[in-house]
Formats: structure tokens, sequence, C-alpha cells
């Protein structure tokens, strides 16, 4: 036997509250876990945009177009090697059974070259470009939709009236995970040749360039900026990384409000520590007379209880690391990447990093739960423990 | 373990003793300028009415506590010189404890209970064995060594605790109402044992009791009332 065997025996004293307590713990590490998990799968597509793509839209806001023109100025800079367009489509299913997916309208000729991690077969791509109202959709989108290259497919709009037939030419496939699988992309100059995009006719929603290997993002961005400052509509140009983060400003907020709630949910869970340990503690007070007695120094004592609430805390911790692992890796997040939701996360599962920073914290607040109650008891006057019957 | 015999030397002495508690402000005057000398080997009961102090006077013997005024020296360490610390290393290898409510740890199995003193020694687990065994074997119940404190009865409770009390090879054993949860039976194996403790091991025993016939085992029964010795 040694000291570590009674702080460990002490657990199986009142079985139900050391449960009670694991329990709490594992719930709190899990919730944790399940913030963090959304919050790094969300920032993931944003650390992920690539590093020599800009993104231009106009000064005001993303909501306002600019004139079409404005891609051959930016064309004309030196240090683009490539650039490309986009308009929102907000494309909707017309029967509802698909709740959120994304639809853009693009430049056939130049926007897979631009976004090159939406792989194409060429030959899909070379009969695209020979289909006004032909689409390119995304592989999970496809699955969704059950459609295959040659199948109709019918589309509606929030901005542009009534019903959109298309036929599915190709099938994308994404080359890194962050890349939404769950986008329409149909050609801008069919869109544009359309009576009902008379409003927007020969005006594009943003401009996305690729720069050369030596010309940093911020000067880049700067030059196309400068190009347009003079004209009826100015430009913001920023790196896609930024650019991702601007279109997410709302959930940014949501993600900043989780992150609050995953600090309260620990704080909660070291008050179940700290109360539990406090609760036996005062029941042992006596006991811990008996040991002080028999010669066992303060420190001694407060080893026992910091001990005691840092196993309290390793094994709550250890079961939410499980449930976190079980609940979120093998059942939640299969379901998400592959459901409704995937558009927001393509790819969802909790990182090691994450559950073992949440064990960490586990840990460092099971410490600080026990310090209280151990420094209380530790200081206690022998005969003033020894006379404490409860 | 050790013998000694009572070779009339002091083993405790008290000094002029005073204790003073404070309730509030309120001072209450549990000892006032006792004098005390329990000669080395000696078996002693100490009465007395509730409140009277006895377990105070107790406290100071054993190093538990420290008098107001006066000088405390037991087994040659005058105890009110030392700090806490020195205390408790003195107490582990020269006091050894018996309480009324048998207070072993209900986790710990009557070995291990037995062995929580040795863990503040540098014995080995193999010398630690064979000492809880010996102690185990003095009281009785080195058949119950797995038995946890709850299978056994609150006599074989205080046997397992005395055990504790002798396993370091203390000096001196102060019990502070060893028989009063026990039933008559209990409570006579107890002080057979005690008896025992003293007349063969040479342990000096120190013992508040209620219970004449308890006081009756000790070879010298004191009696406090108010704060002074009778
Ligand atoms: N730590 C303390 N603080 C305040 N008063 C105390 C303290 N310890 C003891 N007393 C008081 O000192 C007096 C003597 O207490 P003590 O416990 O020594 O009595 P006792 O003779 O052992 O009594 P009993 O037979 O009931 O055990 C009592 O009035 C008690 O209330
Ligand atoms: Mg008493």
């Amino acid at each position: 036997m040694n000291s570590a065997t009674y702080a460990r025996r002490n657990l199986s004293r009142r079985k139900g509250r050391t449960i009670l307590t694991v329990i709490a713990t594992a719930v709190a590490v899990l919730i944790f876990c399940a913030i963090r998990t959304v919050d790094v799968n969300f920032m993931a597509a944003v650390d992920d945009a690539m590093a020599d793509r800009i993104a231009t839209r106009h000064k005001v806001s993303i909501t306002m177009q600019l004139p079409k023109r404005y891609i051959d100025d930016v064309r004309g800079i030196p240090g683009v090697t490539k650039a490309t367009w986009g308009n929102w489509f907000d494309a909707k299913d017309p029967k509802e059974r698909i709740p959120f997916f994304q639809g853009l309208a693009v430049d056939h000729e130049s926007w897979f070259d631009v976004y090159d991690d939406m792989v194409v077969d060429p030959a899909q791509l070379a009969e695209w470009k020979t289909t006004p109202s032909g689409v390119i959709i995304g592989d999970k989108l496809a699955e969704l939709f059950q459609v295959k290259p040659g199948d109709k497919l019918t589309i509606s709009s929030g901005i542009y009236p009534g019903d959109w037939e298309f036929k599915v030419i190709g099938i994308y496939m994404p080359s890194r995970r962050t890349v939404d699988r769950n986008s329409v992309i149909l050609r801008w100059d069919f869109l544009n040749n359309d009576p009902r995009a008379e409003l927007v006719k020969d005006q594009i929603g943003w401009i996305l360039t690729r720069i050369g290997g030596n010309s940093s993002s911020a000067e880049m961005s700067r030059a196309i900026d400068k190009l347009f400052d003079e004209r009826d509509d100015q430009t913001v140009t920023m790196s896609e990384r930024a650019f991702n983060l601007s279109f997410m400003g709302a959930f940014a907020a949501v993600l900043t409000a989780f992150d609050l709630v995953s600090i309260v949910i620990l704080l909660i869970m070291t008050l179940i520590l700290a109360n539990t340990l406090a609760m036996s503690v005062r029941e042992r007070t006596n006991e811990y007379g008996v040991l002080r007695a028999i010669g066992f120094p303060p420190k001694s004592i407060f080893g026992f209880i910091v001990g005691e609430s840092l196993l309290l805390a390793t094994l709550g911790g250890l079961l939410g690391c499980v449930l976190t692992y079980v609940l979120i890796n093998l059942m939640l997040g299969p379901w998400l990447e592959s459901g409704p939701m995937a558009t927001m996360f393509p790819y969802f599962r909790t990182p090691p990093r994450v559950m073992a920073l949440a064990m960490g914290l586990a840990l460092a607040l099971g410490l600080l739960a026990g310090l209280l109650p151990a420094r209380r008891a530790a200081k206690l006057k022998v005969t003033d423990a020894l006379r404490r019957v409860d | 373990m050790a013998t000694e015999s009572s070779n009339g030397a002091s083993i405790v002495t008290l000094k002029d003793v005073t204790k003073t508690f404070y309730r509030g402000k309120e001072p209450i005057h549990v000892l006032a300028g006792l004098d005390l000398d329990v000669p080395s080997g000696s078996f002693e009961a100490l009465m007395g009415p509730s409140g009277s102090g006895k377990s105070t006077l107790l406290n100071l013997i054993a190093g538990l506590d420290r008098p107001t005024s006066g000088e405390v020296t037991v087994a040659g360490a005058n105890l009110s010189r030392m700090s806490d610390g020195q205390l408790a290393k003195w107490r582990s290898q020269t006091i050894g404890f018996v309480f009324q409510s048998f207070n072993l740890i209900p986790v710990l199995t009557a070995a291990q209970n037995v062995e929580l003193p040795l863990l503040l020694t540098d014995l080995g687990g193999a010398d630690r064995k064979s000492r809880v065994a010996t102690a185990l074997r003095v009281v009785g119940l080195e058949d119950r060594m797995d038995h946890y404190p709850r299978q056994l009865s609150g006599g074989q409770e205080q046997r397992v605790a005395i055990a504790r009390a002798i396993v370091n090879d203390p000096k001196i054993i102060v019990a502070d109402e060893p028989t009063g949860d026990l039933d008559r039976k209990s409570a006579d194996d107890v002080l057979t044992l005690m008896d025992k403790l003293n007349k063969e091991l040479g342990k000096t025993i120190f013992m508040v009791t209620h219970d004449p016939a308890a006081a009756e085992k000790a070879s010298v029964q004191r009696k406090l009332d108010k704060g002074a010795l009778q």
C-alpha cells in the first residue's frame, strides 16, 4: 500500500456521488469538444483558403454588383495569372427536399482554371463549354439529388423567378477536404441571356484572381483596388481567407457565443467537482484528524484531497473523450458530412488535439477544484478535526 | 518489539500547565496550574466529569496541542517549544493513539489500517508487512488482515486500532475512552489487551475513561475536577 491507495479507495466511498461527478465532468468535456469541433472545422475552411487566390467585391457590399468589363482590367494587371468571376444564384430545391446548397453562376471558360481544387473530367468540361444550359455539380449534391451526367435538373432561385431547367453535364470532385461538395455550378452567360436576369445584365458578383508565385496577396489586392479607385464602382480586394471570413461574419458571432458557452460549462464542471470534494472532505474531517494525530503532515492531507480531485477529473475527462469519439467521430460526424448540413461542414470530426486540450483543461480545473477544500482541511488544527463528529 | 519495564523515572512531566480556550472573547480556563508526573511503564487511568478537561490534558501529553503556559515534557522532549512539524514527527515515533470511536479508515483493510503509521517511516514493503503481521498477532487478529472495518465487530475494530497504535513501537499509548463504544465483553477484551501491552511490552499507558471497571485495570487512578487533579 502507499498513499495513493488511500486517495484511490476514497472514490469508492460514495459510489453514487463519484459516478454522478464523473458523468458531469464527462458531459462537460463532451460539450466542450463538440463546440471546439464546430469551431475548428469551420475555421479549417477559412484557413485552408488558397494563399494565391484573392477575391474582389464591391466596396459597399457583397450584395452589390460590378460591371463585367472589370474582369478585363484585372486580367491586364501584371502579376495576375488567371482571373474569373461568379454570381450568387441563391439556388433552391423546388421540391424542398434539400434544404441548403450553393448555386453559382460562373464563367465557364475560366472558373475551373482558377478553382483547380474542384476537379472535373476534361471531357465533361469540354462538353459543358458547348452546352449553355449545362451544370457541373458537386459529388455529394449529385448523390442527394440522385442525378448523374445526362440527367435533367430543375432548380429554383431566391433571386430569379420560376423554375430553371438544367442538364447535368459533369460532377466535380474536391481535391481538398474543405472544398464544398454541395454546389451547383451553372454558366454565367446562360443566366445573363435570360430575361429574368435583366436587372443584373452584364454585371458580375465578384472576381477571383490567381496571382503569380512571387507577388504578395496584399500588394496585388492594393493594385486591383487602386485600378478601380476613380471609377463609379470601387472595390475591396482581399485574400480568399479574409473573404471566406467576411462571408461567415454572422456565423463567427455564433461561434463566439459558443465559445462563451464552453467556458461557462467548464466553470460549472469545476463547481461540481469542488462541491463533491468539499462534501467528502467535510464528512472525513475526523479521519483527517486521526491521520494528523498519527503523524501525517498537513501536506499529506492536502495531497490526498488534490489527488482525489485529479483522479475524479481524469476519470471524467477520459470518459468524456471516449464519448466524444463515439458520438462525434463515429456517429454525428459521418451523418453531418453526408447530410443536408454538409455545405457547412464538409468535414466534421474532433481532432485528437482538441480531446487532448479538453483532457488538459479537465485536469487543470480538477486541480483547481481540489485546492480550496484541500487547503481548508490541511489548515485544520488536529484537535479541532478530532473533535468534529459529523 | 523492545521491552521496557517500569523503572520509576518520569516519562511524562507537566509543570504548572494551564490551558485556556476562547469561545468568542470569553475565556474558558480548562486547566489551571496543573502538575503531573507519570512514571515510565505505568498504566494510568484518568477519570472525571464530562467537560472537566480530560481530553484536553490527554491532547497535551500526546503532543496534539500546546499548553497556554507551563512546561510539558514527554519522553525527554519539551513539547511546549516544538513546532507543529516537529510535533507531528515526534508523535509518529513516540505516541500510539486509541480513540473512542475506533477511527479506522473504512476503505482500507485491517492490515492497511495498521500499516498507515509505517508509511511515514523509511521501512520497505517487506519490513512493513512483517511489522503489521506482528502487531495484528499481538491483538489476536492475524486471521482478519484482509477484512474491512465493516466486516469486523466493534471489539475487533478497536483491537485493530490498538495494533495500529503499537505498530511503530511507541513508548506511550494514549487512549481516550477506548471502551466507551463497546459492550462489556469486548471492553474487557480490550482492557486485557492494554494490560498485556503494559506488562509484557512495557508500554506506558495513559487512558481517559468514564468506566470504573476500566479504571480498575489501571495501576494508578487519577481524577480531574474543575481543572485540577485530585
Ligand atoms: N478547541 C476548543 N475550543 C473551545 N473550547 C474547548 C475546546 N476544546 C475543549 N473545549 C472546552 O474545554 C472543556 C473541556 O473539554 P474536554 O474535551 O477536555 O472535556 P472532557 O473532560 O474530555 O469531557 P468528556 O468527558 O465529555 O469527553 C469543555 O468545556 C470544552 O467545551
Ligand atoms: Mg473527552
